[in-house]
C-alpha cells in the first residue's frame, strides 16, 4: 500500500526564516564569503592579465621594442596563488560554518520535539522524526552553500569586474552585462519556476519510497503469508520510478542551464569581439586590450555559474524547512506554570470531576471521575478496552491536558508543578515499555543514570531478569538490538520493572503490566511487581481480573470514563453488578 | 581497486551502449571547441596584430553562432544519455536489492533495523547515480578529451604541446596518493551515518519512555555530541576532498602560466606566430578542464562506494534455499506431524529439541508453554520461514520441507503475537488477504472478528488511514484486524499466536466466540497463554524448554496433574480470588 506523499506548502517566508536560524554563525559565514569573493577576483584577474600580456609580447615582438614584462608576471603569480589558496581556504571555512550550523539546528529541532512528546506526535512514526532531524535539516545547507554564497559573490563580484571592464569600453560592458543578466537573474528564475515542483516531488517521492520500504519489510512475514510480496516489491518499484522521474526532470533542467550558460558565455563574447573591431581599428582601444577583454567576458561567467543550479534546489530547501517547521511550531499539549511550585513530600492523589477529552468535539474519554490514593494506598482500576483507563495515566504523567475538574497531589493542583518535577514521583510500567538499542546497562541507567553497579544488579535481581542478563554473551554490556529484539515480551516488562525499582518513585503506575504475556510469564511477572509495590503508592490498571489477587486494596470499576463501582474484592463480588459480570465473562 | 568498487564497476556492463553513446556527444562537443578556439584566435589575431577592419574579420567570427548552438545542444543530449543509464541502474538494482531483502525473509529481517534497511533502498541506491551518470562518463572524457586537445595543439606550438605532455601525469598520480586515504575516510563516514541514523530513531521512537524517565532532555545532550562528532568526521572526510582539488588546481595552473611564459617569450622573440600562441592559450585551460571536473565528480564516486558497501553486503547475503517443489494436491482440512524436529536460531540455543506430535484433520491444537518454550518456533517452522534443522514436518504425509514457501502459504492464515499494519486504508489492510474481496466480504471478515465495531468508529471507517502516517490503532485492535484477514482468507490452516493477548473480557469472549467460527472444518495452530482460551482446543501440546512435556485433551492433562495442571491451578486461583 503506497503512503501518501506529505502534502507542504513552501512560502518564501520560511526561507528568510531558515536564514535568521544562522545567526550564532555569522561571523564564520561571512568569512566564507569574503575568502569566495577573492578567490573569483583573482580567477578573473589571471586571465584576463595572461590574455594581455601575451598580446603585449607579440606586438613588442613584431615591433622589435623593449617591454617590462616583471609587472604582469608578477600580477599573473599572485593571481594564481590568491586563486588556489582562496580555493581551498574558501571550501574550508564554508563548510565548516555549515556543518556547525546543520549540529546546532538538529539540536534545536530536537530540543522542540522533545516538549511535543508524546501527544503531538501521535501522528508522526519515528521514521518520520528521525528523517526529518537528519535528512531534512542535510538540506538546509544548501540555503548558505548554494544560494547566500554563490549570488552574495555574484553581485559584489560583478559590480567589480563590469566597473573595471566599463574603463576599456563601456559598449562591451554594456552588452557583457545583459548576457550576464540573462544567465544570472533570468536563467535561474526560469529554472526555478521549472525546478520547484519536481524539487519538491524529489523530497517527498524519497520519503515515500523510504517508508514503503521500511513498512514492507516489517510487515515482510504478513505479506509472504498473504501472497503479497511481489506486490509490495512492485508498489516499491513505482515509487522508485516516480523518484527517478523527479530526478530527470531536475537533471533535465541541470543540463539546460549548464547548455544555456556555455552559450550565453559564449554569445557574450561574440559580440565583445564584435563591438571591439571598429574600436581597436579606430585606435579606441589597445590591440592587447582586445585580447585581454575576449578572455575576461568569458571568465567573468564564472560568477555566474553556480547560480542556476542555486535556484533550482530552492523547491527542495523550502519543502524540508516546511517539514521542519511543521514541527516546530505545534503548541505542545501540556504548558508548564511559570511560577511552579515545589512538588509536595505528601502524596496523596485526589481526583475531582476530571473530565478529559483528546480533542475538540470528540467524545469525553474521561467524563467527571473521582478517584481517591492516599499515599501508601494501592488501588485498581479495572474495566473494558476504552473505558478510559490508559487515559488516566496519560493525564497524570502531564502527557496530555485535562480539560475540567480537580486533580490534586498532595493537596495543590496537579498544574501548578513543573511537569517534570512532578514525572520524577511517578514510575510507570506500562505494556509499551520501550527497550533502546543500546547496552543492557544503557538501558537500566535511564532511569538514573547515578546508579551504581550493586543497584542495578539489585534492581535486577529483584525483577528476576538479572540471571538471564548474565547468561547473555556479554552481561550487562549486551548490545540488544533494535526495539530490544533479544528480549521476549516478558523479559522486556521485566526491564521496565528493573527501570521502575532504580528510578524509586513515591507512586507507581502498573498499565496493564502483564497485557500480553502468556499466564505462567504473566504470573511471575505479577510477583517481581509485588515486590516494587512494597511501600509506594500503587495505580493498577488493568482489565485482567487474574492480577488483582496480587493487590490488596480498592478496586474501582470504570465505564464510559466513570467510576461505576468502588470497595474491595469481595464487596464488590456482593454487589452483583459490573465487576461480577466481567469476571464471570472470564470465568466462562 | 576495492571490491565495492570492483562490483559497482561490474554492474557497468549492463549500460555500456548509454555510457559509450555519452562519451561520443561529449568529443563531438570538444571538437567543436576546438574549432571554436581556432576561429576565435584567427579573429583576435587578425584585429589585434594585422588591425583589419570589421569585414575583414567577419567570414572568422559568422562560423561562430552556428558552432555554440550545436554545443548547446550536444551538452543537454549527453547530460540525458549519461542520466538515463544511471537511472536505469538506479531502478534494477534497487528492485534487485529489494528481492533480495524479500527473500532472506522475517526472520532475518527482525534482527536488522528496518530503517536502516529502507535507507539505503531509497538513499543508499540514489547515491550509485553519481558514479554511472557522472563519474564513468567523466572519467573516461578525462582520457579522450586532452588527446584530442593535443592532437590540435602540437601541430600549431610543439613546445606548448610538450608542456601539456609533461604536466598531466602529475595530476592523476596526486589524486590518487590523496584519494588513496579519501577513501577509507569516506567508507567511515558512511557507516558513521548510518549509526547516527539509528541513534536518531531510536531515540525518537522511544522517546515517550525517556520523557516518563525525565530523560528527554538529557537526550538533547546526546543528540549534540552525536552531531558534533558527525560534523568533526564529515570535516575530515572534506579537508581531504579538498586537498586533492586543490592540488589539482595547483598543478593545472603552474602548468598554463608556464604555457603562457614560453609563449610570451618567443612572441617577443619573434620566434613565433600570435595567432598560434593564442589558439593555444585558449586551449590549454580547456585540457585540464576534463581532470578537474573529474575532481568535482570524485566526491560523487566516494559517495557511490561508500552507499555500495551496504548494498553489496546485503546482494552478496545468502538467500536461504528455496524449495521450488510444487504443492501436493491437499485434501482439506490438512493433517500435520511433527516427526523429532530439531530447531535452532544460532548454533548451540536449541530453540526446539526432537518435537514430535499429530494434529488430526480439522482439528484445535493448542500450544502451550512459557515464553521461550519454543512456540512460537513451531509457528515459524509451519509457515517456512525457517525449516527444521533434524526431523520434518509432514502435512498429510507429504514433507512440508519440499513445498514452494508461496505456494505452501496460499493455503495458511495467521494471526501473529505483533501484527503489522500497513501504510493504508482499513480496507486495503484487510483485503491484503484476497486482493479481489468485495466491500462486503470484507466488511464480514471484519464482523466475524469483532472488528467492525471499532472501524466504524474510525474516522473514515472503512476508508481511515492506518499504519505509518495514519490513525494509530492498540494491540487488541491490530490483532483483530489481523482476525479479519485470516477470515477473509479462508485457509485451511490456521495460525493463532496469541490471538486474543491483548483484547479485554468481553471482547475477548465474543473473539473466542469468532475463533470457533473460524476453526469449525479446519485444522487451527493455536499459542494460548490464557487457559480460558483453551476450551476450543482439541488438544494441548504443552512445552517446556523447546521439548513437548505433556500432550493430551485438556480435561485428561488436569487429571494427570503435570505442569498443566499447576498452571491451571494457579490460573484459576487468580481469577477467584
Amino acid at each position: 500500500m503506497k503512503p501518501r506523499a506529505p502534502v507542504a506548502s513552501p512560502k518564501t517566508a520560511d526561507f528568510w526564516r531558515v536564514v535568521r536560524l544562522f545567526g550564532p554563525y555569522k561571523s564564520w559565514m561571512t568569512g566564507g564569503a569574503v575568502i569566495a569573493l577573492a578567490t573569483l577576483l583573482a580567477n578573473v584577474g589571471l586571465m584576463a592579465v595572461s590574455g594581455w600580456f601575451i598580446a603585449s609580447m607579440a606586438l613588442a615582438g613584431l615591433a622589435g621594442a623593449a617591454m617590462n614584462y616583471f609587472t604582469p608576471a608578477a600580477l599573473i603569480r599572485f593571481f594564481a596563488i590568491v586563486r588556489t589558496g582562496g580555493r581551498y581556504l574558501e571550501r574550508l571555512v564554508t563548510h565548516e560554518a555549515t556543518l556547525r550550523l546543520l549540529a546546532s539546528l538538529r539540536v534545536w529541532f530536537y530540543e522542540h520535539i522533545e516538549p511535543l512528546a508524546p501527544a503531538r506526535l501521535m501522528q508522526y512514526r519515528g521514521v518520520d522524526l528521525a528523517s526529518r532531524i537528519q535528512v531534512d535539516i542535510d538540506t538546509l545547507d544548501h540555503v548558505y552553500l548554494r544560494l547566500l554564497v554563490p549570488f552574495g559573490v555574484a553581485i559584489l563580484g560583478l559590480g567589480v569586474m563590469l566597473a573595471v571592464m566599463a574603463t576599456f569600453s563601456v559598449r562591451v560592458t554594456v552588452s557583457t552585462g545583459i548576457f550576464l543578466l540573462l544567465g544570472g537573474v533570468a536563467l535561474p528564475l526560469y529554472l526555478q519556476r521549472r525546478g520547484s515542483r519536481p524539487g519538491q516531488r524529489l523530497v517527498e517521492s524519497r520519503a515515500a519510497l523510504r517508508t514503503a520500504a521500511a513498512d514492507g519489510l516489517q510487515g515482510l512475514a504478513e505479506l509472504r503469508v498473504y501472497g503479497a510480496v511481489e506486490g509490495q516489491a512492485q508498489i516499491v518499484g513505482e515509487l522508485s520510478n516516480e523518484h527517478i522521474q523527479a530526478q530527470r526532470e531536475l537533471s533535465r533542467l541541470t543540463g539546460l542551464s549548464q547548455a544555456s550558460l556555455g552559450l550565453l558565455a559564449n554569445l557574450a563574447l561574440w559580440c565583445a569581439v564584435i563591438l571591439s573591431v571598429p574600436l581597436v581599428k579606430a585606435r579606441a582601444l589597445g590591440p592587447p586590450d582586445l585580447a585581454m577583454l575576449a578572455l575576461f567576458v568569458l571568465a567573468s561567467f564564472e560568477a555566474v555559474l553556480p547560480l542556476p543550479q542555486a535556484l533550482q534546489n530552492l523547491g527542495e530547501v523550502l519543502a524540508a524547512a516546511r517539514r521542519l517547521f511543521d514541527i516546530v511550531d505545534t503548541l505542545p499539549a501540556v504548558t508548564s506554570p511559570a511560577q511552579p511550585c515545589p512538588v509536595p513530600d505528601e502524596t496523596r492523589l485526589q481526583i475531582r470531576g476530571l473530565k478529559f477529552r483528546y480533542a475538540e468535539g470528540s467524545r469525553w474519554v474521561l467524563d467527571g471521575l473521582d478517584l481517591d490514593l492516599p499515599a501508601g494506598a494501592r488501588l485498581a482500576v479495572v474495566g473494558h478496552t476504552g473505558a478510559g483507563k490508559s487515559s488516566l495515566v496519560q493525564v497524570l504523567v502531564r502527557f496530555w491536558e485535562y480539560q475540567e475538574g480537580d486533580v490534586r497531589l498532595g493537596g495543590r493542583d496537579l498544574r501548578m508543578f513543573q511537569p517534570e518535577e512532578l514525572r520524577r514521583l511517578i514510575a510507570v510500567v506500562s505494556q509499551d515499555a520501550y527497550i533502546f538499542n543500546a547496552t543492557v546497562r544503557e538501558n537500566l541507567l535511564l532511569a538514573r543514570p547515578e546508579a551504581a553497579e550493586e543497584e542495578l544488579v539489585e534492581a535486577c535481581k529483584t525483577a528476576q531478569i538479572h540471571d538471564f542478563i548474565v547468561s547473555l554473551p556479554q552481561g550487562y554490556d549486551t548490545e540488544l538490538g533494535e526495539a530490544g529484539t533479544l528480549f521476549s515480551g516478558g523479559q522486556a516488562r521485566r526491564i521496565a520493572i528493573a527501570r521502575a525499582l532504580l528510578k524509586n518513585a513515591p507512586i507507581l503506575v502498573l498499565d496493564e503490566p502483564t497485557e500480553g504475556l502468556d499466564g505462567p510469564t504473566a504470573r511471575d511477572l505479577l510477583e517481581a511487581i509485588g515486590k516494587l509495590m512494597e511501600g509506594r503508592s500503587v495505580l493498577f490498571i488493568t482489565h485482567h481480573l487474574e492480577a488483582l489477587s496480587h493487590l490488596m486494596g480498592e478496586v474501582a470499576v470504570l465505564e464510559n470514563g466513570l467510576v461505576v463501582e468502588h470497595g474491595t474484592v469481595a464487596e464488590l463480588m456482593q454487589l452483583n453488578g459490573a465487576f461480577r459480570r466481567m469476571r464471570d465473562a472470564l470465568l466462562d | 581497486m576495492n571490491p565495492v568498487e570492483a562490483w559497482l564497476k561490474a554492474q557497468q556492463s549492463r549500460i555500456r551502449g548509454p555510457l559509450n553513446l555519452a562519451l561520443v556527444l561529449g568529443l563531438a562537443n570538444g571538437s567543436l571547441l576546438i574549432l571554436q578556439a581556432w576561429l576565435l584566435a584567427q579573429a583576435i589575431y587578425l584585429t589585434a596584430i594585422k588591425q583589419h577592419a570589421l569585414s575583414a574579420v567577419l567570414p572568422w567570427l559568422f562560423p561562430l553562432p552556428p558552432i555554440f548552438v550545436l554545443r548547446f545542444l550536444l551538452v543537454q543530449a549527453s547530460e540525458r544519455v549519461a542520466f538515463d543509464a544511471g537511472a536505469q541502474m538506479q531502478s534494477e538494482l534497487r528492485a534487485e536489492l529489494y528481492g533480495r531483502l524479500q527473500a532472506l525473509g522475517p526472520l532475518w529481517l527482525a534482527s536488522r533495523a528496518s530503517g536502516d534497511l529502507a535507507n539505503r533502498v531509497a538513499t543508499g541506491i540514489e547515491a550509485l547515480q553519481g558514479y554511472y551518470a557522472r563519474w564513468l562518463p567523466n572519467r573516461a572524457l578525462s582520457a579522450l578529451l586532452p588527446i584530442a586537445i593535443l592532437v590540435a595543439v602540437f601541430p600549431a606550438d610543439w613546445v606548448s604541446g610538450l608542456v601539456l605532455v609533461l604536466t598531466a601525469p602529475f595530476i592523476p598520480v596526486f589524486m590518487i596518493l590523496v584519494g588513496k586515504g579519501a577513501e577509507e575516510l569516506n567508507q567511515r563516514q558512511w557507516r558513521k551515518l548510518a549509526r547516527m541514523s539509528a541513534r536518531f530513531l531510536d531515540s525518537l521512537q522511544g522517546i515517550t519512555t525517556l520523557k516518563l524517565f525525565n530523560a528527554s532532555r538529557r537526550e538533547a545532550r546526546v543528540v549534540a555530541e552525536i552531531s558534533e562528532a558527525y560534523r568533526d568526521s564529515t570535516m575530515k572526510v572534506l579537508r581531504v576532498a579538498f586537498l586533492s582539488s586543490v592540488i589539482l588546481e595547483f598543478l593545472s595552473t603552474v602548468s598554463i602560466a608556464v604555457v603562457a611564459v614560453l609563449i610570451g617569450f618567443r612572441l617577443l622573440w619573434g620566434d613565433m606566430t600570435f595567432l598560434a600562441g593564442f589558439f593555444v592559450l585558449l586551449l590549454a585551460p580547456e585540457y585540464y578542464l576534463p581532470l578537474r571536473s573529474l575532481g568535482a565528480h570524485y566526491h560523487a564516486r566516494m559517495e557511490a562506494i561508500g552507499a555500495a558497501e551496504g548494498l553489496v553486503e546485503i546482494l552478496q547475503q545468502p538467500v536461504p534455499e528455496q524449495p521450488r517443489g510444487d504443492v501436493p494436491v491437499l485434501d482439506a482440512p490438512l493433517g500435520i506431524a511433527f516427526r523429532g524436529v530439531d530447531f535452532a536460531y544460532e548454533a548451540g540455543r536449541p530453540a526446539l529439541t526432537g518435537v514430535t506430535f499429530n494434529v488430526e484433520p480439522g482439528r484445535v491444537t493448542a500450544l502451550v508453554g512459557a515464553s521461550g518454550a519454543g512456540k512460537s518456533t513451531v509457528l515459524n517452522l509451519l509457515l517456512g520461514f525457517a525449516a527444521p534443522q533434524r526431523g520434518s514436518i509432514l502435512v498429510n504425509g507429504h514433507d512440508l520441507s519440499g513445498f514452494d514457501n508461496a505456494a505452501w502459504l496460499a493455503r495458511v492464515a495467521w494471526v501473529p503475537q505483533r501484527p503489522h499494519v500497513f501504510a493504508g486504508s482499513v480496507l486495503e489492510n484487510i483485503r491484503l488477504a484476497r486482493p479481489g474481496a468485495a466491500l462486503e466480504e470484507v466488511e464480514a471478515a471484519a464482523r466475524a472478528a469483532r472488528a467492525h465495531e471499532f472501524i466504524i468508529d474510525l474516522p473514515q471507517d472503512y476508508d481511515t488511514r492506518v499504519g505509518e502516517g495514519g490513525v494509530g490503532l492498540s494491540g487488541g485492535q491490530m490483532q483483530r484486524l489481523a482476525l479479519a484477514r485470516a477470515f477473509l482468507k479462508d485457509a485451511p490452516l490456521v495460525l493463532l499466536d496469541e490471538a486474543t493477548a491483548h483484547l479485554d473480557g468481553q471482547t475477548q469472549a465474543a473473539v473466542m466466540e469468532a475463533m470457533g467460527e473460524l476453526a469449525s472444518g479446519r485444522t487451527v495452530f493455536m499459542v494460548a497463554h490464557r487457559l480460558s482460551t483453551l476450551s476450543l482446543a482439541h488438544q494441548v501440546v504443552v512445552l517446556e524448554g523447546g521439548r513437548v512435556a505433556e500432550i493430551g485433551a485438556r480435561a485428561e492433562l488436569l487429571m494427570r496433574g503435570g505442569i498443566f495442571a499447576r498452571l491451571a491451578r494457579a490460573h484459576e486461583a487468580g481469577v477467584t480470588t
